[in-house]
């Protein structure tokens, strides 16, 4: 069921229902210049270039560059050093195995079984 | 004189005074066309008027940011939009423009008492139905059936396509139609 338009746009003439002050668009220009800051812009101005202007981008990646490269360094230096400290714990646990091992095998004159629980009871 | 917009961007590239007059053309050209565009967002001709002295400080402020890429008319009127919906924005947060609570006045009351508002009933109920409008979709039923700008001028404007834009007025007319078979 089609409802009933009460207001159609395209039906109604497009009309302004808005007035302003009487003169109010003759003296609009010379008001709103009026208005303008005194202060006249930097149009087309070139801007003076400091030396520290010409240099401060170059400082600034280097200083980025020598961040990165400390930092990476750093990074290397923990990861190298906590290497160091894991081969030599692994090398010092190997160490310990064998000539324990040995001492076993060679001397005690035991099976595979009680070799085997011997070396879980001495860890 | 004509306005010549191909000589106004030549002043504004010469001296402090070519550059003045320069801009004195533009806003005799573009003055009243943005002041409707305002006015008809804001309702009252002292908030339009405030906006409109805005626009044009901001854009004598900024000259160095138009490089003339796009048309004088378009960057004024982005200008224009700006301070309208910043403008907006704050009343929205400070002033109630709508509501039925009592001892604050609708739109339909406001513009009854504004001396500067000539409308019927009609018209002043069209005026509180496209306040319903969220705030681009009233720009563009405003630009489109009170200014009568093309599509594809707002489009520039807005920056919306015009597949876009004929969506967005064909809502905005079914939504005031809605406003109207409500009333009563």
């Amino acid at each position: 069921m089609n409802k009933e338009v009460k207001y159609k746009i395209d039906e109604r003439e497009p009309r302004r229902p808005f007035s302003v002050p009487e003169g109010y668009f003759e003296n609009l220009t010379q008001n709103i210049m009026a208005a303008l800051p005194e202060q006249e812009p930097l149009y087309s101005t070139s801007i003076v270039v400091t030396p520290w202007m010409r240099i401060r981008p170059y400082l600034y990646s280097a200083a980025a560059f020598a961040g990165i490269f400390f930092c990476i360094k750093a990074a290397v230096g923990i990861s190298s050093t906590n290497n160091q400290a894991g081969m030599a714990q692994t090398q010092e646990t190997t160490i310990y195995s064998d000539e324990y091992i040995d001492s076993f095998l060679e001397t005690a004159m035991i099976d595979d079984c009680t070799l085997y629980y011997t070396l879980v009871e001495s860890n | 004189m004509a306005y010549d917009e191909k000589r106004i961007l030549e002043m504004l590239h010469e001296d402090d005074i070519s550059r003045r007059r320069a801009f004195e053309s533009i806003v005799r050209n573009f003055s009243e066309q943005l002041y409707w565009q305002i006015r008809h967002m804001v309702l009252s001709h002292d908030d339009a008027n405030d906006i409109l002295q805005n626009t044009f400080i901001k854009a004598w402020t900024n000259l160095d940011s138009f490089m003339g890429y796009s048309r004088i008319s378009t960057w004024l009127y982005r200008i224009a939009i700006n301070e309208t919906l910043t403008f907006l924005n704050k009343q929205k947060n400070t002033v109630p423009i709508e509501t039925d609570e009592e001892g604050e006045m609708s739109i339909a009351e406001r513009l009854e008492s504004d001396p500067y508002f000539d409308g019927d009933l009609t018209e002043r109920q069209l005026q509180e139905a496209i306040a319903t409008l969220p705030e681009k979709q009233r720009m563009v039923f405003n630009m489109k059936y009170f200014n009568e700008m093309k599509y594809e001028e707002i489009s520039e404007l807005l920056g919306t396509s015009v597949g876009a834009l004929k969506a967005s007025f064909h809502i905005a007319v079914k939504k005031i139609e809605e406003y109207f078979n409500n009333i009563d």
